[in-house]
């Protein structure tokens, strides 16, 4: 390995030191602020060391792993989104007594995944990527331990992450068998020297089941609401950013590879499961009560509009996508970001009805989580909106009309359950809650008096400050001022082609 | 700057407002207003500015304008413009959020700094929409404008308001983003002629579009405009959002935001597509045309008050239509004319329905009798703005809509004939408001406090309008006359 | 021997894993399925290296990570299990379910 290697490696080779360093420190001395606080160094050492591996780019690492800009941007998205996981977790763990330090060990491992994920250019080192991100995921969603439905909910991902890695690797094996290589750019330049595809169009098909339940989209979306609900909010939050948003990354490598020839019969399945995922998606939050649930439902409906952007299959799409995740993250963040810090160590702030008034018990974080969920919704003022125009610019260009439309047609029905809850945040506390929520809430409306207490006025802890700040700060300002984020994701992207 | 300061006025006292009302709810409505009244001195100082003959030297009809790059990588720039036609429209804008922001002082007693957030809010947006020279920027502010809207109706509204608000909402965003892909395809377009994209007003001007696409990125703005006008078959949000907004939303509503679609029929859908708009001219017309029988037939049908105006509203805004897609002189000012006649009548109309309601707690025509006994100055505004709205001689109204059925004449014969008719229905239910409202016997034994000096300054101010307009309308023609003779050449008949 | 045969226990062990996985007998069969299609790919990616020499060893070490990724996933995976028992005191998928209500 030389030194331009190891330079090229160092996001990397950062977070697995730091996973090391956070074991060690745990077998010495269990505190779980310095524990937090390493993993914090750690990661944020590695969004700095990104600046130093760019001196190196666009470098390859063997066969295996690629740092150019494309992978050293989505590295920065990751590890972002991690650092602001780390810091909601400190504080919804430390309300908990159970053993928390060891999740920030899972947290840095599933964290060094998906930078293994972004960076990867080889079908192994795909396959590690996605594995370190799952296993260390699988212990992340049960690990409240305590909590009722930890197991079951862990058990589930298990199971359906396990199937898709499955299917995966044994697509892989047939995508092989019909290339004689797994590393991307030969396997790719094979595919379109071939005279038909054999084994490899079942092979890639297999693969996208797999990469499909990575994703959440439809028809592999069934275990999102569930770990959606059962996860630790923190963890929730993750899976919903960094999880699908290193897989997207890779997705998108592998395709901008492809020729147009490979891509279309493929493309045109992605173009179905796109459309259906945001009608899905949409239609089925219309009615959920359990916010956790609800956000799960929109991700689908969100990866949909991604990969509307990604049929566009341009220089142009591939900056959409790009930054729509990143607005994506944001938002999502920020959405969970508000529900871990009104959670409690009872349980957590997931239903409807514990949002009630909210703007007028806990007005910052109102506002937020309105910021948040009108970005979602794409309304101005918010990155949200911008990430929309993106895509429908995209998929405008690309005269992709069908995807388009049911991409307006999903948004407006999205509307309808993200102002919802902004109406129930608003709305009064005492006159609302008798009146419109007894039926539907199970509440006996023999005491219309019992308002909710719930949550309790839990303090924001300093660090979970920060992160909602960040995440607030982000909201706004790449809604209002995108070109500086838009030029760097220009610059980034331009390697895929 | 100012064009800039026209914006941040209302967006940054809706801000104050909020902050400030936390602690003191009468503080909100002074700084709400203060930032209104400011905006509004601004207005008319670019009208004296204009009469004074200050343009910008490079073409006729344009008074100020603002432009920065926003976000070049997808050619957006940060542009607006103001011309004769939008500076009518802020200062309408402006007055008219002054009235809201009086006519609301006692009816809103909770949450009011939150309250004149949303309103300034919405003014802001509505301002924005009236400014923007960049499409992409214009959108943005059509749907800013959207959100706190919604929150007005939705929090602030009557029994039935959520659905309301939902309806509203869902309405005038889908097609939104129906105008957002257009806006998007015809950038495009320009973007494979020209090979720049951009979404400046000015560049996409002249586009050449080719039939179907053309008239299919035409029905994109024209289906967002027309679910705002209210176009007839896509009206039925209107009835429901306007009963149940309170009463200054129903005021900003019906004299503001269905403004914005007219003037984005003849800021955008026109000039922008004038071969589509040429070849869509007998449905458009006819739409119109249809929009004032039904608005009228229905409006005389209604006993919910607030309902029956509203109705009026579609049958007034018909006229809109019918001298939109006239495309000559004379409609087009009587366009504009209709346009600020119709916010000031038949906001008024709603102020008065809101003070009745406050009152009475009742807007139910067939309980409500003999009020003029009870209270005889709101029984002769009452008269008054029915009379305004029926389009006597003398009111504004009156020489809006003969200005446009003069225009429509020479186009299309059939249609003004048919259109005239709408002025009688309006006689009808005018006739009816009133006589069933105010005269007659007080059956329901009503006893109430007649206007108060506040919500007499409010309507005063409207009939003051009302009648200047119908004594002498020439200095609002001549300050959207330039603007006008800019647009009219580009769909010659 | 063919390349076919090991295609063919490959194909069978691929069907055999995916029914034990969709029986949903219990928790254990579910992963040992999983393990099945896994074992599945391996043996197609270390056939197709070995019967096709011009194209390296890309495919024998490709099994090598995933026996390897295998083993980590197992033993968390049955570390949950293992969690699930003790919780509902069985491995039946089908009894597992608190989420829905």
């Amino acid at each position: 390995m030389s030194r331009t290697d190891l330079t090229a490696l160092s996001p990397l080779l950062v977070v697995a030191l730091a996973a090391v360093a956070v074991l060690l420190l745990i077998s010495v001395r269990r505190n779980h602020r310095a524990t937090a606080t390493l993993t914090l160094a750690g990661l944020v050492l590695g969004l700095v060391s990104i600046s130093w591996a760019a001196t190196v780019t666009p470098h390859q690492v063997a066969p295996l792993l690629i740092a150019d800009g494309y992978a050293l941007f989505y590295s920065a998205l990751v590890l972002a989104a991690a650092v602001v996981v780390c810091l909601l977790s400190f504080d919804y763990l430390e309300q908990r007594g159970e053993q928390r330090e060891e999740f920030y060990v899972l947290l840095l491992l599933a964290t060094l995944g998906g930078l293994v994920l972004v960076g990867a250019s080889h079908f192994v080192t795909l396959f590690l990527g996605l594995e370190i991100l799952s296993v260390a995921i699988y212990v992340m969603v049960a690990y409240a331990r305590s909590s009722p439905l930890a197991a079951e909910t862990g058990i589930k991902y298990l199971v359906l992450a396990g199937a898709s890695s499955a299917f995966l690797v044994f697509g892989m094996a047939l995508v092989y068998a019909q290339t004689g290589t797994l590393e991307f750019r030969p396997l790719v330049a094979q595919l379109s020297a071939i005279e038909g595809s054999g084994l490899a169009l079942p092979g890639m098909a297999l693969m996208l089941v797999g990469v499909g339940f990575k994703l959440a989209v439809v028809p592999f979306h069934m275990w999102t609401p569930e770990v959606y609900q059962g996860a630790p909010a923190p963890v929730t939050a993750f899976v919903a950013t960094v999880s699908k948003g290193a897989m997207f990354a890779l997705l998108l490598r592998f395709f901008a590879a492809l020729g147009p020839g490979e891509a279309r019969p493929l493309l045109v399945v992605l173009g179905l499961v796109a459309m259906a995922s945001i009608l899905a998606g949409n239609l089925l939050a219309l009615l959920e009560q359990n916010i956790k649930r609800l956000l799960a439902f929109s991700s689908i409906a969100h990866l949909g509009y991604v990969l509307v952007a990604f049929l566009a299959s341009s220089a142009f799409g591939d900056e959409a996508v790009t930054f729509y995740l990143v607005a994506y993250f944001v938002s999502t963040l920020a959405a969970f970001g508000v529900v871990t810090v009104l959670s409690d160590n009872e349980r957590e702030a997931e239903r409807i009805e514990d949002y009630r008034g909210l703007f007028w018990r806990r007005p910052l974080l109102a506002t937020l989580m309105t910021g948040a969920l009108l970005s979602l919704a794409g309304i101005p003022l918010t990155t949200g909106f911008v990430g929309k125009f993106a895509v429908v610019a995209a998929g405008v260009e690309a005269s992709l009309w069908l995807p388009v439309s049911v991409l307006a047609l999903g948004s407006a029905i999205g509307l309808y359950y993200y102002l919802r809850l902004v109406v129930v945040m608003l709305s009064s506390l005492d006159a609302g809650a008798a009146t419109e929520s007894a039926a539907d809430s199970g509440r006996t409306p023999a005491d219309p008096g019992q308002t909710p207490a719930w949550p309790r006025a839990a303090r924001v802890g300093g660090g979970a400050a920060l992160a909602l700040g960040l995440l607030a700060l982000l909201l706004l300002g790449l809604g209002l001022y995108p070109g500086p984020l838009m030029d760097v994701i220009e610059s980034s992207v331009s390697p895929l082609r | 700057m100012t064009l800039i300061l026209l914006i941040a006025l209302p967006l940054g006292g809706g801000f104050l407002a909020w902050m400030l009302g936390r602690f003191h709810a009468q503080a909100a409505r002074w700084v709400s207003l203060a930032a209104l009244g400011a905006g509004l001195v601004l207005a008319l100082n670019l009208w004296a500015e204009q009469v004074g003959g200050e343009v910008l030297p490079n073409d006729g009809s344009w008074l100020v304008e603002f432009s920065r790059a926003w976000i070049p990588q997808l050619g957006i720039s940060f542009h607006l413009a103001l011309d004769g036609l939008s500076l009518l429209m802020i200062a309408l804008t402006f007055l008219v959020g002054i009235l809201a922001v009086g006519c609301s002082w006692h009816e809103i007693t909770t949450r009011v700094g939150f309250f004149h957030f949303n309103l300034m809010w919405v003014l802001a947006g509505v301002v924005g929409v009236f400014l923007s020279m960049d499409l992409f920027l214009f959108y943005f502010f059509w749907e800013l404008m959207l959100v706190p809207m919604y929150f007005l109706i939705a929090i602030w509204g009557h029994e039935r308001r959520i659905p309301a608000a939902v309806k509203f909402f869902i309405f005038t965003q889908a097609s939104g983003l129906l105008m957002l892909l257009a806006i998007v395809g015809l950038a495009f377009v320009h973007q494979r002629h020209s090979g720049e994209l951009s979404f400046d007003y000015f560049d996409l001007l002249g586009t050449p579009l080719g039939g179907v696409t053309g008239m299919l990125l035409m029905l994109g703005f024209f289906f967002a405009f027309a679910v705002k006008l209210p176009v007839v078959p896509l009206h039925t949000w209107l009835p429901d959002a306007h009963t149940e907004a309170p009463t200054a939303g129903s005021l900003v509503l019906a004299a503001l935001l269905l403004k914005t679609g007219a003037y984005g029929l003849i800021r955008f859908v026109v000039p922008l597509f004038p071969d589509a708009a040429l070849a869509f001219t007998p449905v458009a017309m006819t739409l119109g045309v249809v929009g004032i029988l039904y608005g009228a037939v229905l409006a005389f049908a209604q006993t919910d008050l607030k309902r029956l105006v509203a109705y009026t509203s579609v049958s007034h805004l018909g006229f809109v239509l019918l001298g939109v897609f006239a495309w000559n002189e004379l409609a087009l000012q009587g366009v504009v004319m209709q346009m600020i006649c119709h916010g000031l009548s038949t906001g008024a109309l709603f102020v008065l329905v809101g003070a009745l309601y406050e009152r009475t707690h009742t807007r139910d025509l067939t309980r409500l009798s003999g009020l003029w006994a009870v209270a005889p100055k709101m029984g002769a505004m009452g008269v008054f703005f029915a009379m305004a709205s029926l389009g006597l001689p003398g009111l504004g109204n009156f020489i809006a809509e003969i200005l446009v059925l003069v225009g429509a004449y020479s186009v299309n014969v059939a249609l003004t004939v048919l259109a005239t008719f709408g002025l009688v229905a309006a006689t009808i239910y005018s006739v009816r408001l009133v006589s069933r409202a105010f005269h007659g016997a007080n059956d329901g034994a009503w006893k109430f406090p007649d206007l108060s000096a506040r919500e007499m300054v409010v309507l005063g101010v409207m009939v003051a309008g009302l009648v200047w307009l119908g004594l002498y309308p020439q200095p609002v023609l001549d300050a959207a006359a330039p603007a006008l003779s800019q647009l009219l050449p580009v769909m010659p008949r | 021997m063919e390349l076919g045969a090991y295609l063919a226990v490959s194909a069978v062990l691929f069907v055999l894993g995916m029914a034990m996985a969709a029986a949903r007998r219990s928790l254990i069969y579910v992963l040992m399925g999983l393990e099945l299609i896994l074992n599945a790919a391996n043996i197609n990616l270390v056939a197709f290296a070995r019967f096709k020499p011009e194209i390296g060893l890309d495919g024998q070490i490709g099994a090598i990570f995933v026996i390897i990724l295998a083993a980590a996933e197992a033993a968390i995976g049955l570390a949950i299990v293992l969690n699930v028992y003790s919780r509902f005191g069985t491995i039946r998928p089908d009894d597992i379910d608190e989420l829905r209500q």
